[in-house]
């Protein structure tokens, strides 16, 4: 028989001030996943997970843990003493042995590759740093389940990259349940088994990465994952990501370049169709504000 | 000119050659100080700590009340005290009326805001989410409260010196419910104005002179205590 779900959320509301931001929530998260929760700002997330935690009451609905959960907020809240203290601190809040704190914030610290940290003061960390040091400590506690609140928040794309590729490793682990807050796709897309997106308090969608991508829904969940454009067809609206969209001289649909703005690796485009508003990348220098375009289409959604 | 100097050769000359008064009224004030700055500390510690996680509108308000409590005129507590203790008054049973216990009890309500206030201020400047972190990974109320008093230690330290000088320096709270008995209830402040009553300047000043010496020292110590706490 498999083994139950380590946290079941079952019909969970969650209310701040009074005010009722997540409804009808359910969940069963089970050893080994990694399930990352994505919803734009505000929409509730980091409140969803402080309920999960224990921290917050419930407005309606029930949390079921078998096991102990450990949530590390988006804060990295450090006390000004040495790295290496704050985590053996930690593991003093969570009832490890105080024979049993070096070695396992030791360990820790190496896995996270913060071991060089070790003997600086938290106040002396940068964020990239502060953050690897929170993260670390969260998976020294070594709880059965892990809530995790935007764990890359506000770092350089770099930073955010070696700390996302490093959390991907260590964060999945057989005998403990993952449970990541995030707004930003990519951090999903890199880290997680499954993925539940919240849209105005509920869960929109809820599969692989993958499946969500490609067979988001709703309009709603498309416009979020990054569809940004739209074209209108016989059988409904077609919702298509900027991959969907090239310039081709022999394509079929044409268009106007409405709008143009130069990135990193090229230029994102933005071209009005007859029937909608469509966006793509181009190489650079890409064409001009105003030049008429002609486009080849693969792909997209239909919602009807 | 010179008047003022003869007085201030004759105070010196009094508390170097150990006037017996002189150093009882210092110990007695020091004890009242003491004493008055625990029990502030040992109600106001928990109180600032709860206050400063405020999230709440009551616990708003508890810090509004405390601030407002930084103003409160000494003399005006001493009234509304002395009234409290009169024999027909809801504490006339205690009998505290021009006893020791009065002049404690005033100085301790008058530094409760203090170390409330200040405390409140220090916990609500930790790092935004480090006790919610603390209870997040399962630490009980007593060791938030450990962390509490650690990480805002200068503060708090900050609000020992205030309610410490508060106590040594109060009068009028004390005179009214103490009576100022000389030798009795009577501090190095309260002492000057027994003192001046009877013609002895000299007295006054040495008085003066002893109780800047403890406030400079007090002070000086804790605060060297609150930067060795900063580092």
């Amino acid at each position: 028989m498999a083994p139950g779900p380590v946290l079941t959320a079952e019909r969970l509301a969650v209310a701040r001030a009074g005010r009722v931001l997540v409804d009808g929530f359910d969940l069963e998260l089970h050893r080994g996943e990694l399930v990352a929760v994505l919803g734009p700002n505000g929409v509730g997330k980091s409140s969803l997970l402080a309920t999960l935690a224990g921290l917050l009451e419930p407005a309606a609905g029930r949390v079921r843990a078998d096991g102990r959960v450990a949530a590390a907020l988006q804060a990295p809240a450090l006390a000004r003493r040495s790295v290496r203290a704050n985590v053996e601190v930690a593991l003093g809040w969570w009832g490890v042995p105080r024979r049993e704190r070096a070695a396992r914030a030791a360990a820790a610290l190496a896995a996270l590759r913060a071991d060089g940290l070790a003997d600086r003061r938290a106040d002396s960390l940068s964020g990239g740093e502060a953050r690897r040091v929170h993260l670390a400590r969260a998976v020294a506690l070594r709880a059965d389940v892990l809530l995790l609140d935007e764990p890359f928040a506000g770092l350089d794309p770099p930073t955010r990259a070696e700390l996302l590729r490093d959390a991907a490793a260590i964060l999945r682990d057989p005998a403990r349940a993952t449970l990541v807050v995030l707004h930003d796709r990519a951090e999903a897309w890199a880290l997680a088994d499954r993925l539940l997106v919240l849209l105005d308090g509920r869960v929109a969608a809820h599969g692989t990465p993958r499946e969500v991508l490609e067979r988001p829904p709703s309009p709603a969940v498309a416009r979020f994952l990054g569809f940004t454009g739209t074209i209108r067809e016989p059988l409904g609206v077609r919702c298509l990501r900027p991959a969907h969209v090239a310039l081709d001289a022999a394509g079929a649909v044409r268009g106007t370049v409405a709008a143009r703005i130069p990135e990193e690796d090229g230029v994102l485009c933005e071209v009005r169709l007859e029937d909608g508003v469509v966006q793509l990348r181009a190489p650079h220098p890409g064409p001009a504000e105003g030049d008429d375009v002609r486009l080849r289409i693969d792909g997209g959604v239909v919602f009807a | 000119m010179e008047f003022l100097v003869n007085m201030l050769g004759q105070a010196v000359e009094r508390i170097a050659d150990g006037d017996g008064a002189i150093w009882s009224t210092t110990l007695r004030t020091l004890r009242f100080a003491l004493e008055s700055t625990l029990f502030a500390l040992a109600l106001g510690l928990p109180l600032g700590f709860w206050l400063g996680e405020a999230r709440t509108r009551p616990r708003r308000a508890g810090t509004v009340l405390a601030n407002a409590g930084l103003g409160l005129p000494p003399v005006v507590l001493g009234v509304f005290l002395a009234l409290l203790l009169l024999p027909t008054s809801p504490l006339g049973r205690l009998q505290w009326t021009s006893t020791l216990p009065a002049v404690i009890l005033a100085q301790t309500l008058l530094a409760l805001p203090i170390v409330v206030a200040l405390t409140a201020a220090a916990v609500a400047q930790l790092p935004a989410g480090l006790l919610d972190q603390a209870r997040a990974y399962g630490a009980s109320g007593a060791r938030r409260s450990l962390l509490a008093l650690r990480e805002a230690r200068v503060g708090v330290l900050a609000a020992v010196i205030a309610a410490f000088g508060s106590a040594l320096a109060e009068v009028g709270a004390v005179v009214i419910v103490g009576g100022n008995i000389r030798g009795r209830t009577d501090t190095l402040a309260s002492a000057v104005l027994l003192d001046l009553s009877a013609g002895d300047p000299a007295g006054a000043t040495a008085h003066v002179l002893v109780l800047l010496g403890l406030v400079l020292l007090a002070g000086a110590v804790l605060t060297v205590v609150q930067q060795w706490a900063a580092r």
